[in-house]
């Protein structure tokens, strides 16, 4: 399944291509492929250079998955990150799998669980925290 | 279980899962756990659903029941009591 286009994310920002695995009712688990662009950027080094744009691409992955209504995807946007741990930022030219799992949620915020792979190895583990809705969070 | 048993270890959790640097007796009973009070947010309110979730065993429905079992410790634990009678 193709990635649609329930996200606002867009070239060099957009992580997320193709979703290997719809969520069940339950979210239990969802997974979505991500091909780390080989273009001029990345080439540069200028790409990724951030582990934590793997937890970008966890949130992304969760907005995506979380889809079936295009509005949550459009709207939703990473507002925290937990316990994350990055073994090493992604390389030009690699596929990444994106493994994501529903934590909870309360209100408008929702947080997932989410882990990275290039193949069998881990990059990068932790809690994302996506705000859905277009306002910033009330205090 | 009353509140009085009860209340420290709703402060315990509070101050565990929000990683707050305060002494868990210091919180009040009847002080607001939101705004004022402790100023706790709604990404904190997250982490409280999880938490009572996890080392209660109780599921915080919908975000109304939530505000109004969040109110304060004192509101926290006549919740946790009511659902397990419920």
């Amino acid at each position: 399944m193709k990635a649609p286009a329930e996200l606002p994310h867009a070239y060099p920002f957009r992580f997320v291509e193709t979703v290997l695995e719809p969520r069940d009712d339950a979210f239990s688990r969802g997974r979505v492929l991500v091909a780390v662009s080989a273009n001029g950027r990345a080439a540069a080094g200028e790409a990724w250079q951030s582990p934590l744009l793997l937890a970008e691409a966890i949130a992304q992955s969760a907005l995506l998955l979380e889809g079936g209504d295009p509005e949550i995807g459009r709207k939703g946007f990473l507002a925290g990150v937990e316990s994350f741990e990055a073994m090493r930022p992604p390389r030009a030219g690699e596929t990444l799998e994106v493994r994501v799992r529903l934590a909870g949620r309360f209100g408008a915020i929702v947080k997932f669980d989410g882990e990275v792979f290039c193949g069998a190895e881990p990059l990068a583990r932790g809690s994302v925290l996506v705000r859905e809705g277009g306002s910033p969070p009330p205090r | 279980m009353s509140n009085q048993d009860l209340a420290p270890k709703v402060k315990d959790l509070i101050v565990r899962r929000l990683k707050l640097d305060i002494d868990p007796s210091t919180i009040q009973n009847d002080a607001p756990l939101f705004g004022e009070g402790l100023g706790l947010d709604s990404i904190d309110a997250l982490e409280l659903v999880l938490g009572l979730e996890q080392e209660f065993g109780i599921k915080v429905e919908d975000e109304e029941v939530g505000v109004k079992a969040f109110a304060s410790v004192d509101a926290l634990c006549d919740f946790i009591e009511q659902k397990k009678i419920a």
